[in-house]
């Protein structure tokens, strides 16, 4: 396999290669595995496109994303040739219209790509969906997927913090966040076959993540009273969506498995849960100022019973099943509101 | 070509930024009187509705018509009526002045929809705050339009006085007229 990049040479000491990638700018600040020949031809070679193949264009700068030019940003992140389909698959998502890169590219917003990945996948490649897996179970799917696309749009894209991305704070996500779904947990259809794919097929999902937003509850029995406080919880009064349009933009609610066990009880059909989220994630319009309560109803966002809800519809609430056992705790992924959910089948040679 | 020793050879993991061509930018070379001036508005900010009324009053007061539009949404319906009213204008108007940029997607949205408006061959004038002028530069070159012609405001206006806002709206307004190419 030939590869067309610039061959660049570089010191073999690591300490050395760290300070030349920080020097190039090719680095997230921390250290990278050098993307040799050998591995990215390994990488291509678990590619379902061939490496000269114009994925997409990144933005905020537009680069063009060749399939090599993934493979070695994967290559740099760790990726291993199994998961590299669902970089590629990810990014493709990314690229739909209706997930709006350019737009959560440069905006002054924490919200980053969140990957959430469904299907048989999920083990072979270390994709975590229990305990930590938001952060600190270490699978090597999860740490490197969500990097690489990191990098992608760090290297392709030319995404840089306070130059071409305006993000006030960014988040650590930033650095990646990529999920599975614990689906043989979960009481309801995975997130993927809810979206059209079928159970068998690995399906990547990117969700534009404005951060991890805890909620914890050791006090409510009944489940129903403990999902109204979860969605009085989403409906918090700066969240995006009471900013923009009502009708953009989801909501992902990761329950643990323990609640969701509770949830699915009183809610078989995950749409009716969906829908009691919805009915319950408003604010009474007399929480906010005045100013603010005058713009909501200039916009036309007060119902006739003095409410404002935070989306329009049940389908903007997106519950998935990961995490620990410990039955106290969901995290909410709120939304920067002008995206929208998108997923793709990971490809296979 | 082999590494020299204590080297290895990678390969580069970045991509060359699009955008080296500049579109061509349009300018009236006339008065605006008789013409159609286009004004984009965004519904999030107040301090530019109220800036841009002033402006298309006074537009109107130099003898054009003003058609504004307020767009609020980047996808999903919304944001699709928002594009193709948009893109209506910029078959229609003569000129547009379009903002604002005082965020990032919302500075990155202004100059897209600028940019639809020098697609027609149409004089248009990009408004963005100071604080995302690098910014919008750089949407403007990356998408092939660098030579967009771009007003800069102060910032934030936000939480300004309505006093302050209508003074700025003054102080600007012959700048604008300058940007589209009309003469003085």
């Amino acid at each position: 396999m030939s590869l067309t990049s610039e061959r660049v040479e570089i010191p073999a000491d690591p300490y050395e290669q760290y300070e030349r990638a920080r020097a190039e700018r090719w680095s997230d600040g921390v250290p990278l595995l050098p993307a040799t020949d050998a591995v990215v031809a390994a990488i291509l070679a678990a590619s379902p496109y061939p490496a000269d193949h114009a994925l997409c264009v990144l933005p905020p700068c537009n680069g063009v994303a060749t399939v090599e030019l993934v493979a070695i940003n994967a290559a740099m992140a760790g990726v291993e040739p199994a998961a590299f389909p669902v970089v590629l698959g990810a990014l493709e998502a990314m690229s739909e219209p209706e997930w709006n890169a350019f737009g959560l590219t440069t905006t002054t917003s924490s919200v980053f790509p969140m990957l959430i990945v469904n299907g048989p996948c999920r083990d072979e490649l270390e994709i975590d969906y229990r305990a930590g897996c938001m952060g600190g179970a270490a699978g090597r799917g999860s740490m490197t997927i969500g990097r690489a696309v990191s990098l992608c749009l760090r290297n392709i894209g030319g995404q840089r913090a306070g130059e071409t991305t305006k993000s006030v704070f960014g988040q650590p996500a930033r650095l990646g966040f990529c999920i599975g779904e614990w689906e043989e947990r979960s009481p309801w259809d995975p997130l993927s076959v809810r979206r059209g794919f079928s159970s068998d097929q690995d399906v990547v999902t990117v969700h534009g993540g404005k951060g991890t937003f805890p909620l914890a509850d050791i006090h409510n029995d009944d489940p129903l009273d403990l999902l109204y406080l979860i969605a009085k919880s989403l409906a918090y009064p700066l969240a995006n969506p009471f900013l923009g349009n009502v009708e953009n933009g989801e909501i992902v609610v990761a329950f643990n498995p323990m609640w969701a066990e509770r949830f699915g009880k009183a809610f078989p059909d995950v749409e009716d849960l969906q829908e009691y989220l919805r009915d319950n994630a408003y604010q009474p319009i007399e929480l906010w100022p005045a100013t603010n309560a005058q713009i909501l109803r200039d916009h036309g966002r007060v119902d006739a019973n003095a409410r404002v809800h935070l989306f329009d519809r049940p389908d903007q609430f997106v519950p998935i099943v990961c995490g620990g056992l410990g039955s106290l705790h969901a995290i909410a992924l709120p939304s920067f509101g002008e995206s929208q959910l998108q997923s793709k089948a990971v490809i296979r040679p | 070509m082999s590494p020299r020793a204590n080297t290895i050879q990678v390969r580069r993991p970045t991509a060359a930024p699009a955008g080296d061509t500049a579109a061509p930018s349009f300018t009236l070379g006339r008065p605006v009187a008789g013409l159609t001036v286009a004004l984009r508005e965004d519904r999030a900010w107040r301090s530019w509705q109220l800036i841009g009324d002033i402006w298309a009053e006074r537009l109107r007061r130099d003898g054009a018509e003003t058609v504004t539009v307020e767009t609020g949404a980047q996808v999903g319906r919304p944001g699709s009526d928002d594009r193709k009213q948009i893109d209506e204008l910029a078959r229609t108007a003569d000129a547009a002045i379009v903002g604002l940029g005082t965020c990032g997607s919302c500075t990155t949205f202004t100059i897209k929809d600028a940019v639809a408006f020098e697609q027609q061959d149409r004089p248009v004038v990009a408004v963005v705050c100071e604080e995302f002028l690098v910014h919008g530069q750089n949407v403007a070159r990356h998408l092939g339009h660098g030579d967009l012609k771009i007003l800069v405001l102060p910032y934030p206006l936000e939480a300004r006085p309505e006093e302050e806002l209508r003074a700025i709206a003054r102080e600007y307004y012959p700048r604008v007229l300058e940007l589209l190419g009309v003469p003085v």
